[in-house]
């Protein structure tokens, strides 16, 4: 039992002092890119890929290797299955979405 | 008593609803109209367990249907066979199905989605992440798997969001009723996960609890770290899980891709340590309540997967584990084969 409070005590502490220490918004995640649309300046679809794939990384890479690339709509699909069982954000469905059918 | 007992799902319903009425709207991520998908696994494994050989394939099929902007069912079987040689060296099979989880999912807004029907128990992280065959860097499961039970059947509510550009949360409560169907079986209980991840560290930490309103009305609880270094290709998960009644337990894994070697990329290098407590409850209140009554066990595995196109993995791997009264060698090598097509024809071409 004793065990067990000491893992859960560091457990809480790490974590708490994790958040704290990520707070500052210094060097914080840079404003998302808004999904490329057709006709969008070069610039933007550069910054929504490279966003896109960071997000792709860290979140579906945080489980599985990187799938192959399927068509738009059955990825649409496959996206939406991951963002239930992955509690992925919206943001990050999106910019996944777009990255994963480029 | 009466009224609270009837008013209680009504008032979380309401609940649910003024807070969908009052998030903005889903909407969906792209152009791209989803069509349903059929997928799944299949494997072939060869696993010598202390000088028993088994050989055993299995399949697991996933429907994905899609419908409207918000909804998706997803229902995931599973069929294995293990064959072995018995006594008089003639070979056995034994054979075992199940359906995994088949539920319906609403996309409520940004924050919430509902799912109801049977899902993956949200307990931990292993059983909804590394649980696909295709997913599971070691063929072998971690111990403390037994002290929840893998799916239910009832209610879901889960969501992930951004709670500022460093932080993202993530969470998932649900109840389950008691289902005794052999296929689709499940426990009074009910419980929850909660996350936390930061992106730019890529370093998720969270907590699940359950409690079980049948027979033993145990409580269950667990912490786990998932920790991906930005320097390497190095991903670090963690899961400690304690049981009232069952006993506790944890694993740490880490799987290392050999991508900054030449030709090394294909290659993903695996290993586990883990360690079992078993309940310190006295084995007749055990039984009473028909808990398997275990030991004492640790184990350390290591292991090789070769990832080759197509979906296509090969993996091999040993492990060794340490019981109270006997060690233990454990092999297995065997293949995987992820497949994704359209469910039906004429859809999902570009």
């Amino acid at each position: 039992m004793k065990t067990k409070f000491a893992i859960v005590t560091l457990f809480l502490t790490l974590t708490m002092g994790a958040v704290v220490s990520a707070a500052p918004k210094s060097g914080a995640r840079k404003d998302t890119p808004p999904a490329a649309k057709p006709g969008a300046d070069n610039s933007t679809v550069q910054d929504t890929r490279l966003e896109g794939e960071l997000r792709f990384r860290a979140n579906c890479g945080r489980c599985h290797a990187a799938p192959r690339k399927f068509p738009p709509r059955l990825m649409a699909t496959v996206v939406r299955h991951m963002r239930v069982r992955a509690t992925l954000t919206d943001e990050d469905t999106r910019l996944i979405l777009s990255y994963m059918t480029e | 008593m009466l009224f609270q007992k009837n008013a209680a799902p009504a008032v979380c319903l309401a609940l649910v609803l003024a807070f969908c009425a009052a998030a903005d709207a889903q909407t969906d991520p792209n152009d791209a109209k989803p069509f349903p998908v059929f997928t799944g696994t299949t494997s072939y494994f060869t696993r010598v367990t202390g000088g028993v050989v088994q050989d055993s394939p299995s399949m697991s099929p996933l429907l994905l249907y899609p419908f409207g902007d918000k909804w998706l069912f997803e229902a995931k079987g599973s069929y294995s066979d293990t064959f072995a040689k018995n006594k008089s060296n003639a070979w056995e099979g034994t054979m075992s199905y199940g359906l995994g989880y088949a539920e319906i999912d609403y996309l409520a807004n940004r924050y919430l989605t509902v799912t109801a029907g049977r899902f993956t128990t949200p307990f931990g992280i292993y059983g909804e992440r590394y649980a696909p065959i295709w997913v599971r860097a070691l063929q072998t499961g971690p111990l403390i798997s037994s002290l929840a039970r893998g799916s239910s059947n009832g209610g879901m509510l889960r969501g992930g969001f951004s709670v500022n550009p460093e932080i993202d949360f993530n969470y998932a409560v649900y109840f389950s009723a008691a289902v005794t169907n052999h296929v689709v079986t499940s426990d009074r209980t009910s419980g929850g996960r909660f996350g936390v991840f930061f992106p730019q560290e890529r370093l998720e930490l969270g907590a699940s609890f359950q409690k079980s309103f049948q027979q033993e009305h145990s409580r269950a609880e667990g912490v786990h770290a998932v920790w991906q270094p930005n320097a390497i290709p190095l991903s670090l998960r963690s899961e400690y899980q304690w049981s009232e009644w069952r006993g506790s337990g944890f694993w740490v894994e880490g799987a290392y891709r050999l991508s900054q070697i030449p030709h090394g990329r294909p290659i993903e290098v695996v290993g586990r340590g883990q360690k079992f407590y078993a309940s310190r409850l006295k084995p007749a209140a055990l039984t009473k309540f028909g808990i398997a009554n275990m030991k004492d066990t640790q184990q350390a595995d290591v292991g090789l997967n070769y990832y080759l196109p197509n979906d296509v993995r090969v993996s091999g791997s040993y492990g060794r584990q340490f019981g109270i009264n006997k060690d233990t060698h454990l092999w297995t090598v065997g293949l995987t084969y992820r497949f994704v097509m359209p469910a039906f024809p004429g859809g999902g071409t570009r």
